[in-house]
């Protein structure tokens, strides 16, 4: 059931299902011109990108994109209250019910497709009727409807407009008396431009579409303005088919609608054809006599509603009858002349000619930040919370600095370097030899711990799915170390997790361990391994990342990122180091290559 | 979700097929070489000829021919071609007592699928509308409904089945013979769900499905572009020679006009309805225009006008639609300038400034302004500027 308290009362937080970036950002410029502090659209299930820019005012924002409803954070998916699916009519009846069972806290949503399915709008409905009054008090508008308004406080659809002049020229800021409730999307939206020109305010206003078996039926859009303190009158445009104005009829005589209501019923045109055609809305058409226009107006008018014999008649009656409740034009911000920007940045920018990181001056942040902790914040996008992050990151940046001049990335920036290359030119041969075999394991090792321990893989599984696809395992196994002699620098990062408590990470990369050692001693937990499975229980433990964040940080690479960064001071050395020394251009003596 | 209406012989087919009975009826059209169709029949059996183009009370408009044999179905075909109709089935003759006939109506509504039943059938049925009862499908409903009919439950829950898969909405039979248990639907009449099609797993498609009375060229090619279109489009000739055409956006907006233009009295002179909405594209608005245009071409009236109307769109582009529009009037402006035709438009939404600027320099640099106005004026009142004098 439609509870317009409620909707008035709250602030929302809204799904946009499918993507009508038109609709979409023409509910923000309602929230912004309603003096809203943020956006109530808070996600779009879509596919694509990860974000789709939007205005927020003059300014842009960012709205999160999710491929399922399923896969949205927890935290988002528990606020989300309202929904507009604005996917096609084939897609509707797979994307409803499953966002009703995935939103805990949902309260209702429109349908904007057209061309649903009658069977699968029955469907939708019935799914409604058994999860209402015993899980979840749900209402769903539509198919086939442009929305519900409620001036200053909630437009969930194109109801209204698109275009933010449209929003300032109907008046939809300042609540008034009078609901509008219509069939049609366009004739909505006429009469709510029309009563603006009277100054006469809304209560709300809704179309539940031009269907044949609309969710939220005629009869309970009546009720709900029947029981909403706000509304004094309906204004009400029906047409021709279907037989809900006869309930309506009933309702009022029955005194279950006693609030005045000024009617039309369109399509009395119908009677000029031979055999009427099909009219706009799938509804609009009469089979039997008792689905004319002339029909229903008779029947309404006999219940005692106001029913204009014409157009003009109704209109006409709109004007004598509801007194204006001085809705006059607000002065609003100017929203026209928008332009969006060709790049989003949200890292570190200038105020006023001063850099800033983070939206802080890069100055002040000197004097407070630790060099790691710029480093964490600048990697991560946002300052860490806990301290253990920022000295994680420093012993991660050091212990990885450099390790000798044989490994590989090191051999190749001396070779540049002794080749007389610059010192650029010498740090970038050494960088890209960074991949999966040298420094590139991290992110490949967290992305081995955060599905291994993520999917409650049995480590046993785990190791035999690799060794029977005859696949190494990211995060284990060293050249020179092995259970004899154990890697120094692994047991300094295994001793950061004493601080930790469940240790999901670390915990699942040394039941592997356990398990691979048993095959072979030089199969330990690598510096890659521990650095991955330590930093991940960190984020998950200390910083609040859940795991579809930390996936996001894996596909991004992250986990690399602090190789990249502390073995670039390596190679610079590497490269000063040669230049001082200065050897000459390198040649690898012939008996150092087999010829075969 | 428009309801649109299956040939008789589809509906025909595609039912006896899902019950496993044999249909030999045989669809008659245009192409069809119906010497050797006639050939096919059996000199010792009975035939029925009839209409089948979702004509409503055949029987009574003289569209059936029953009982006769192989030899006369050519001339009753030619008889019923002569009578304006392109669509006809040949059907063998069931003999059968005339009390035999029984009514049966299957129709989706909100609480399921219903059926209402009557045993007193045939071409009176609606004298006897107090015979018919109706119930909800469910497994109670298929009972009664069995028992009445004289069929078996398993067939009527059969025939729901069918019904409910095939996204049929609408579903009447009459009469329905049974005879041994075995249903004969002897004349039939089905409707379908349109937006059903891409998950009615091909039990139907676009052949079977009877074209609205669809007339003229550009009727036809206002229905061709509605398939192809995300967005919709109507178009129906109401009176080909007609002096007010209407080019109207909105399924609720355009009703309104074209009511308005009935009641003031004018309904004789309006030439056709339709509109367009959902926001389509400026070439698809300009192809629309054209068939409009080209319907005011061919009409004898003396005095023609266009009214373009619609409400206050929410997001169809004004901007958009009227290039389109101004496209195609710009193409026949010398034709609409020696009609002395005169264009009145009403119209808000998205664009709708720069839009009806862009319309009205049009309109007056070409000598066809009536009026143009935006939402300032009651929607109504375009009409009465357009039918003034």
């Amino acid at each position: 059931m439609l509870d317009l308290g409620y909707l008035r009362k709250t602030e929302h937080n809204i799904i946009m299902i499918g993507l009508h970036p038109q609709i979409l950002q023409s509910m923000l410029d309602f929230d912004f011109l309603s003096g809203k502090t943020a956006p109530q659209t808070k996600a779009i299930i879509g596919s694509g990108r990860k974000w789709e820019k939007f205005f927020w005012g003059k300014k842009e924002c960012l709205i999160p994109v999710y491929a399922k409803v399923d896969l949205m954070p927890a935290k988002i998916k528990e606020k989300i209250d309202l929904f507009i699916n604005v996917s096609s009519g084939r897609r509707a009846l797979a994307s409803t019910p499953e966002t009703i069972a995935a939103l805990p806290n949902l309260r209702g949503g429109v349908i904007f497709a057209e061309n649903l399915p009658e069977k699968h709008a029955i469907e939708i409905w019935k799914t409604l009727q058994q999860v209402q009054g015993k899980e979840k008090n749900l209402f769903i508008i539509g198919p086939a409807s442009v929305g519900i308004l409620i001036p200053g406080k909630l437009k969930l659809g194109a109801i209204g407009g698109i275009e933010h002049n449209q929003l300032t020229a109907a008046r939809l800021f300042t609540p008034g008396n009078t609901a509008v409730l219509c069939s049609s999307g366009g004739m909505t939206n006429e009469l709510i431009n029309q009563l603006a020109n009277q100054n006469i305010g809304l209560s709300f206003a809704l179309a539940f579409g031009g269907d044949r078996f609309p969710i939220l039926t005629p009869e309970s859009a009546f009720l709900t303005a029947e029981q909403d303190a706000e509304t004094k009158q309906i204004v009400y445009f029906g047409e021709l088919g279907g037989t809900d104005e006869y309930r309506l009829a009933e309702l009022i005589k029955e005194k279950k609608i006693t609030k005045p209501i000024i009617a039309y019923i369109a399509g009395s045109v119908a009677s000029v054809f031979a055999e009427p055609p099909q009219f706009g809305h799938a509804k609009a058409l009469a089979q039997k006599g008792e689905e004319t226009a002339a029909a229903k107006k008779i029947a309404l008018r006999d219940a005692g509603a106001l029913v204009g014999e014409s157009y003009e008649e109704f209109i006409n009656l709109i004007k004598n009858n509801i007194m204006n409740d001085n809705n006059q034009t607000r002065k609003h911000e100017d929203l026209s002349n928008r332009k969006h920007t060709l790049f989003t940045c949200a890292i570190s920018g200038e105020k006023n000619g001063a850099p800033t990181i983070l939206n802080e001056e890069l100055t002040k942040l000197a004097e407070q930040m630790s060099y790691p902790e710029m480093i964490i914040s600048i990697l991560l996008g946002h300052k860490p919370k806990s301290k253990e992050l920022v000295d994680f990151t420093e012993l991660v940046l050091k212990l990885l600095t450099d390790h000798g001049p044989c490994v590989s990335g090191a051999v190749n920036t001396m070779i540049a370097a002794r080749a007389g290359k610059d010192l650029v030119s010498s740090l970038c041969s050494g960088l890209l030899t960074i991949g999966d075999r040298f420094g590139g394991a991290i992110n490949e090792a967290a992305n081995n711990w955060l599905r291994g321990a993520g999917e409650q893989t049995d480590p046993a599984v785990f190791v035999e799915n690799r060794a029977s696809a005859q696949k190494h395992i990211a995060g284990i196994g060293h050249k020179k170390y092995s259970s004899h002699q154990p890697d120094p620098r692994v047991k300094m990062i295994l001793n950061f997790s004493q601080s930790l408590g469940q240790k999901t990470f670390t915990g699942f990369a040394l039941k592997i361990e356990k398990i691979t050692l048993a095959k072979k001693a030089n199969l330990i937990l690598n510096v890659d391994g521990a650095v991955a499975a330590v930093m991940l229980d960190l984020l998950k433990e200390k910083e609040g990342y859940d795991n579809s964040a930390l996936s996001e940080l894996v596909a991004s690479e992250f986990f690399n990122a602090l190789f990249v960064l502390s073995r670039s001071v390596g190679f610079v050395g590497h490269y000063l180091d040669q230049r001082r020394l200065d050897e000459g251009l390198f040649r690898l003596p012939e008996e150092e290559v087999a010829s075969v | 979700m428009p309801r649109v209406k299956l040939f008789e012989h589809s509906a025909k087919r595609i039912m006896c097929k899902r019950l496993s009975l044999p249909y030999t009826g045989i669809a008659i059209t245009s192409q069809t070489d119906v010497d050797s169709a006639v050939k096919t029949l059996a000199s010792d059996k009975k035939y029925v000829v009839k209409v089948d183009q979702g004509v409503k009370k055949r029987f009574k408009k003289g569209l059936v021919t029953l009982d006769i044999n192989h030899n006369q179905v050519k001339t009753a075909l030619e008889n019923l071609k002569n009578k304006n109709f392109n669509y006809f089935l040949i059907e063998e003759f069931v003999a059968h007592n005339a009390d035999a006939e029984k009514y049966l109506c299957l129709e989706r509504e909100r609480e399921g699928i219903t059926a209402s039943v009557s045993t007193a059938g045939g071409v009176d049925i609606e004298d006897n509308a107090g015979a018919i009862k109706k119930y909800l499908l469910d497994s109670a409903g298929c009972e009664a409904v069995a028992e009445q009919i004289g069929l078996d439950v398993e067939t009527i829950a059969k025939l729901k089945q069918i019904f409910d898969d095939c996204y049929f909405s609408f579903l009447e039979i009459n009469p329905l013979i049974v005879l041994n248990n075995r249903p004969y639907f002897l004349d039939l009449a089905a409707q379908v769900d349109s937006a059903g099609q891409f998950f009615a797993n091909h039990a139907w498609n676009e052949t079977d499905i009877v074209e609205d009375n669809k007339k003229t060229p550009q009727e036809n090619a206002v229905a061709v572009l509605k398939k192809n279109s995300q967005a919709s489009f109507s178009l129906s000739v109401i009176n080909p020679d007609g002096a007010i055409f209407l080019l109207l956006s909105g399924g609720g907006g355009s009703l309104v006009v074209a009511d308005e233009i009935y009641n003031l009295g004018y309904a004789d002179k309006l030439a056709n309805y339709g509109e367009y909405s959902g926001n389509p594209n400026e070439e698809e608005t300009y192809f629309y225009t054209k068939q409009v245009l080209s319907l005011l071409k061919n009409s004898k009236s003396d005095k023609k006008n266009i009214i373009i109307g619609g409400g206050v769109a929410n997001f169809t582009d004004v901007r958009i639609t009227f290039r389109g529009i101004i496209r195609a009037l710009d193409e026949d402006k010398d034709m609409l300038n020696k009609l002395g035709v005169k264009i009145f438009v009403r119209r808000g939404g998205p664009g709708q400034t720069e839009g009806l600027k862009m319309m009205k320099k049009f309109l007056e640099k070409n000598n066809l302004c009536g009026a143009v106005h935006g939402s300032e004026l009651p929607l109504q009142e375009i009409v009465k500027l357009a039918t003034k004098k």
